[in-house]
């Protein structure tokens, strides 16, 4: 936290909307673990469901989340679910068709109760399957960014 | 309508970035001290009502991110949005939750997280304000400067700095007493632990020193913009008499908004009236809430009021608007010293929204700071006299509409 007393000075007249918002408490420590490729997870100490990313207060049981909750999750998980993008959005608004199309899945990791999207590569999506078993595959120089994870790839290839 | 008292209060600290906390985790800070406060668990609670300013923190549906966070899931949960008025018009609903026979527990929670807006003063959604401040200029020929000026210093100063000018003509008081509000804000909020801009021993003269922005106001007499939450428990009767030693009992409340709203105003092409100092909804809400609480005679019977004043003007003319002092006359009782902590009729204790304003939580706290001091849990900021009745006030909607909510230490008969 900043100086408490603080007054925040304007300087010239905003022309567009901007916004910053903060990732909160626990979400912070979640992209600072990137850097050193590990996934954490928070463990309500109350009802046991586990969130990735972890979180301050249980949306199960609304208990209290503590730093003493959080819990290293591995890069293995399973599909849950996905679909596979043939169009992507161009950023002035318009659609344009992709190269090779983009799978994308739910997945679960082990040891987590949620579920996080992430890009899929290395599966042919007419051939993906609930259940499948992926991994995690980290950027080679981790950095402390969501982008860290490129994407997962199936377990054993 | 049952009795309805409130039995348990909750706030964040109050500061310009609350960088440590998302949006989720700083309203739940307010929920968890409110439960705290009334010796409750979210499992007793039965309905939510919540809100904050529209468009803000950019957002569009804050309640729907934050509602597990704060116990939510399997209940109902209403948002308001009324503009700066959002606190006072979710408190209500809080009370109309309980009053209506509906549920017996509802909480009231209201939040405002500017730092979230990169720009200052949450840009897109002050944009209707600022609008109505533009007519403003090309009706009356404020510089753009000045009106980039008034629009960045936050809130609805470019309405605010029109409506103290013509309280200024019509009451006779002097920018010197605009000076002396704002310095008892800031002294007020050096004893309120969750307050924003506090400044122990702030004089009058400390405040003169400050850059003129529009005259009649200068840096020093306008609120900050905070980052921060409250929450209220509101209780049924035989709840509320078994859970609190001294409950706050809702006595009356009422809201009206009135012709001085910007975007229908004469400035805009409208049919409104001209003086934005005559706020007629005020009086419209004080009269009825103040008939619905048994209260005759304010002057006598108000032991206390929170007033929203963003702006030191406001105090003064909304005082008066209350019917707490004659018209014209409330800077003269100021001066006196009578909304002190010692006064006849203690006047925002706790430094308002001068110097606290997380704005959808800004009229929530006028009523829970009313609350407070009814229950006798203000602290430092306490007054030494029996507080039996209290009025909270909020300002907001387009600048024209007003929540009045009337609290005291006995339900009504
Ligand atoms: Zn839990």
């Amino acid at each position: 936290m900043e100086k408490q007393s603080e007054i925040i000075r304007v300087t010239g007249l905003p022309v567009a909307a901007g916004y910053n918002w903060s990732a909160g408490s626990q979400m912070e420590g979640f992209i600072k673990a990137l850097a050193k490729k590990k996934i954490m997870g928070a463990k309500c100490s109350k009802c046991g469901y586990t969130y990735v990313p972890p979180r301050s207060r249980c949306g199960k049981c609304n208990a209290k989340i503590e730093d003493k909750d959080l819990v290293e999750i591995s890069g293995k998980g399973s599909l849950v679910g996905y679909t596979t993008a043939r169009v992507e959005l161009d950023g002035a608004g318009n659609f344009q068709d992709l190269k090779k199309p983009k799978m994308i899945g739910a997945i679960k990791l082990e040891g987590s109760d949620s579920t996080i999207f992430m890009p899929i590569e290395g599966i042919d999506p007419k051939k993906a399957k609930e259940g499948m078993k992926v991994k995690v595959q980290w950027r080679e120089k981790a950095k402390g960014e969501l982008a860290d994870i490129v994407c997962f790839k199936p377990e054993k290839s | 309508m049952r009795n309805v008292a409130i039995i348990g209060c909750g706030q964040t600290k109050h500061s310009s970035r609350r960088r440590d906390v998302n949006l989720a985790e700083l309203v739940e800070e307010a929920v968890t001290n409110a439960l705290v406060d009334a010796e409750m668990t979210m499992d007793e609670v039965n309905a939510l009502v919540v809100g904050n300013m529209q468009g803000f923190g950019g957002v569009a549906q804050p309640e729907q991110w934050l509602g597990d966070w704060i116990g939510a899931p399997g209940k109902p949960v209403i948002r308001i949005a009324t503009g700066g008025t959002t606190g006072g018009s979710v408190g209500q609903g809080g009370y109309y939750a309980v009053a209506s026979g509906l549920y017996d527990v509802a909480l009231a929670v209201a939040w405002e997280k500017h730092s979230d807006s990169r720009e200052p003063g949450a840009t897109m959604g002050l944009a209707h304000v600022g609008i109505a401040n533009m007519f403003h200029a090309f009706n009356y020929g404020l510089s753009l400067k000045s009106l980039a000026a008034t629009a960045g210093v936050g809130a609805a100063a470019g309405v605010a700095v029109y409506q103290a000018r013509y309280y200024m003509h019509r009451s006779g008081c002097s920018i010197e007493h605009l000076d002396m509000v704002a310095a008892k804000a800031r002294r007020n909020a050096a004893k309120n632990k969750y307050a924003h801009l506090q400044w122990p021993d702030c004089t009058p003269e400390d405040i003169a020193k400050t850059e003129l922005i529009a005259y009649p106001f200068r840096y020093g007499h306008i609120c900050p913009a905070s980052d921060g939450a409250s929450a209220i428990v509101f209780a049924e009767e035989k709840i509320a008499v078994k859970k609190a030693k001294q409950p706050a009992w809702i006595k009356g409340l009422a809201s009206f908004s009135d012709e001085e709203n910007q975007l229908q105003s004469e400035n805009y092409g409208g049919v409104g009236v001209l003086d934005p100092s005559e706020q007629m909804g005020c009086r419209m809400s004080a009269k009825k809430a103040y008939k619905m609480a048994g209260i005759t005679d304010p002057k006598k019977e108000i032991d206390l009021a929170e007033i929203y004043q963003p702006f030191p003007s406001q105090e003064l003319l909304f005082a008066e608007k209350l019917g707490l002092f004659d018209e014209g006359k409330a800077w003269i009782a100021m001066e006196k010293g009578e909304t002190d902590i010692n006064g006849t009729i203690p006047t925002d204790l706790s430094g308002g929204v001068n110097a606290t304003n997380a704005i959808g939580s800004s009229a929530l706290q006028r009523i829970l700071e009313c609350a407070l001091q009814i229950m006798g849990k203000a602290g430092e900021h306490q007054a030494p006299k029996k507080i039996r009745n209290a009025v909270a006030h909020g300002w907001g909607g387009n600048t024209n509409y007003i929540t009045v909510t009337v609290l005291g230490d006995s339900p009504r008969r």
